[in-house]
């Protein structure tokens, strides 16, 4: 496609040739895309370790990312733990009669999957969708030149605070998720099968190799984020159109990476942690 | 204090003013933004609603807002679907593996993926790549008084941009769970047989004679469900964008995040139904 020169443009393309650029371009551009934000994670992670630090930025970047996400997360937890007790507990009462194992199993479960990923989901879409959206209109308006021009890399002074907040307070959202969904997931066994807290809360099942998992995949998403959506807000150009572009690209790259890592850690896991 | 002085000072007593004043305030204006917001949804949802009888719908805009929602998602979804497959079986993998129960394996991830997991996955990435998007082109139009134009040569800009968008947004939202379910038990198969080492073939018995319809149906209407509400939602915003590219960009955050609410809240208020 790139290789059209002025003289080849006379000769249509055949049947083959178009398949392959059909075949080819989704590659090309996908190549491209994770090639940017494969560089700002690498000077993302240079920055970080010895770059200048922006001790108030980070401060007030945790604030945004962590504490006013609270009630947001609080409200997705609790409905997704709801649902889960109830679809599981009706299964488990039509299929095994015994209510018993529900709360470990569950207990395990959010540990290992869906406390962290569903979080980060979540997080990509309201934090990822605010880097990129704001990162995005410091580009148009030429903001991200000025700092440029003042000797500042963007990557430096833009993303590494967000990076720093976000690493530390995705560990701490997890944790909290993990809770609220635990807590709501009880209440439902409680109200709808009648199974007492007691019998719910036991730890029977889980093993350190759970914890560990969760921790760890906390932490690679809490990384991601907001290098996949700076990335993003960086390449935003032209107008308002620009920005719009830029969030729907971060939105859509933060939760497939989240996926496709989610997919990696899973498969360790299985491997290596929870023999 | 209060055996000091009976009185509170006047000093006290404008500090204890400014506190509850702006706790109050603060509360207050929260309570009537969500109030406008949710207001103005219920507007939008009797907007479209109307239009709906009799059809008022653009001809040549639908189809290319089809094009757009559907056949453009149809690589994301799909690899977001395989993704989903593949992580269900690995964690229904750790189990069936302990209890050496391979013939629940098909059941076990594949009811957990085409009841809950592919369509809420599924709706997130929609909301991130098409709801976003979405947003952002009616924002855009907005700010640069593209909807005015529209109404300046007496075309109804909501059966002209919102109407397509909200049909497309619906149908193809349910047909790309239908082809998630598909694609997701493929990457669970391919999962099961390399790194679980499961017959592909017991996989897929185990998911056909245990998995009913309407534990596909369920999954199907779900996708509906969110396909409407992230419809209206992201519609909405878009339309009631003001300010420039930072407005985009702001509408393009809340509309993601207030999709991503009404996904999961949905999602229960579905399952206790039809459950």
């Amino acid at each position: 496609m790139a290789s059209k020169t002025a003289q080849d443009v006379s000769s249509e393309p055949r049947g083959f040739e178009l398949l392959l650029a059909y075949v080819g371009e989704p590659l090309v551009l996908a190549f491209l895309e994770l090639r940017g934000i494969a560089q700002t994670a690498a000077l993302t992670v240079a920055y970080a370790i010895r770059g200048q630090r922006r001790r108030e930025e980070t401060w007030s970047q945790a604030l945004r990312i962590g504490n006013h996400s609270l009630l947001f997360v609080a409200a997705v937890a609790a409905s997704l733990g709801t649902t889960l007790v109830y679809q599981a507990g009706l299964q488990a009462q039509r299929i095994l009669g015994d209510l018993t194992l529900l709360g470990p199993l569950y207990l395990q479960l959010l540990l290992r999957e869906f406390g962290p990923t569903i979080t980060a989901l979540m997080l990509a879409t309201r934090v990822g969708t605010g880097i990129s959206a704001e990162i995005g209109s410091m580009v148009v308006t030429e903001q991200v030149d000025a700092l440029r021009m003042s000797g500042v890399h963007p990557v430096e002074y833009l993303i590494v605070p967000r990076f720093w907040a976000s690493t530390v307070m995705m560990l701490c959202l997890v944790c909290f998720s993990v809770l609220v969904s635990w807590v709501a997931g009880m209440l439902t066994a409680q109200l709808a099968f009648g199974v007492s807290p007691l019998t719910f809360a036991k730890l029977t099942f889980i093993i350190p190799g759970d914890v560990v998992l969760m921790l760890l995949k906390s932490l690679v998403y809490g990384m991601t984020i907001p290098i996949v959506a700076g990335a993003s807000g960086l390449a935003a150009h032209g107008g308002s159109e620009g920005v719009g572009w830029a969030t729907t690209q971060s939105v859509v790259n933060c939760s497939l990476i989240i996926l496709f890592e989610d997919f990696l850690l899973s498969g360790f896991g299985y491997l290596f942690l929870l023999r | 204090m209060a055996i000091e002085s009976a009185k509170p000072s006047e000093e006290e007593k404008s500090w204890s003013m400014g506190v509850a004043d702006a706790t109050l305030g603060a509360l207050g204006r929260r309570t009537l933004s969500s109030f406008g917001v949710f207001w103005a949804i219920l507007h939008m949802s009797w907007e479209i609603l109307i239009r709906f009888f009799p059809p008022r719908i653009d001809g040549a805009e639908l189809m290319r807002n089809l094009y757009n929602v559907g056949v453009r998602s149809f690589s994301i979804i799909v690899v977001t679907a395989l993704f989903v497959g593949a992580i269900m079986v690995i964690q229904a993998g750790i189990y069936v593996e302990q209890y050496g129960a391979t013939g629940l394996l098909g059941w076990g991830a594949g009811f957990a993926t085409v009841r809950e997991l592919s369509p809420i996955m599924i709706a997130l990435m929609f909301n991130g790549r098409v709801g976003a998007k979405n947003t952002a082109e009616l924002g855009t139009m907005k700010v640069t008084e593209q909807v005015d134009a529209l109404r300046a040569l007496a075309i109804d800009p909501i059966s002209y941009l919102i109407m397509p968008r909200f049909v497309a947004m619906v149908s193809m939202m349910t047909l790309l769970v239908v082809l998630g379910d598909a694609t997701a038990l493929l990457g669970g198969a391919a999962t099961s047989q390399f790194l679980l080492g499961v017959d592909h073939l017991v996989f897929f018995r185990s998911f056909v004679e245990l998995i009913h319809v309407s534990d596909l149906m369920l999954g199907v209407y779900k996708a509906t469900t969110f396909g409407v509400a992230m419809g209206i939602i992201s519609c909405h915003y878009g339309y009631a964008v003001s300010g420039g590219a930072v407005g985009v960009g702001r509408a393009v955050n809340d509309s993601v995040v207030s999709s991503a609410i009404a996904i999961f809240v949905l999602n229960y208020l579905v399952t206790y139904i039809i459950t």
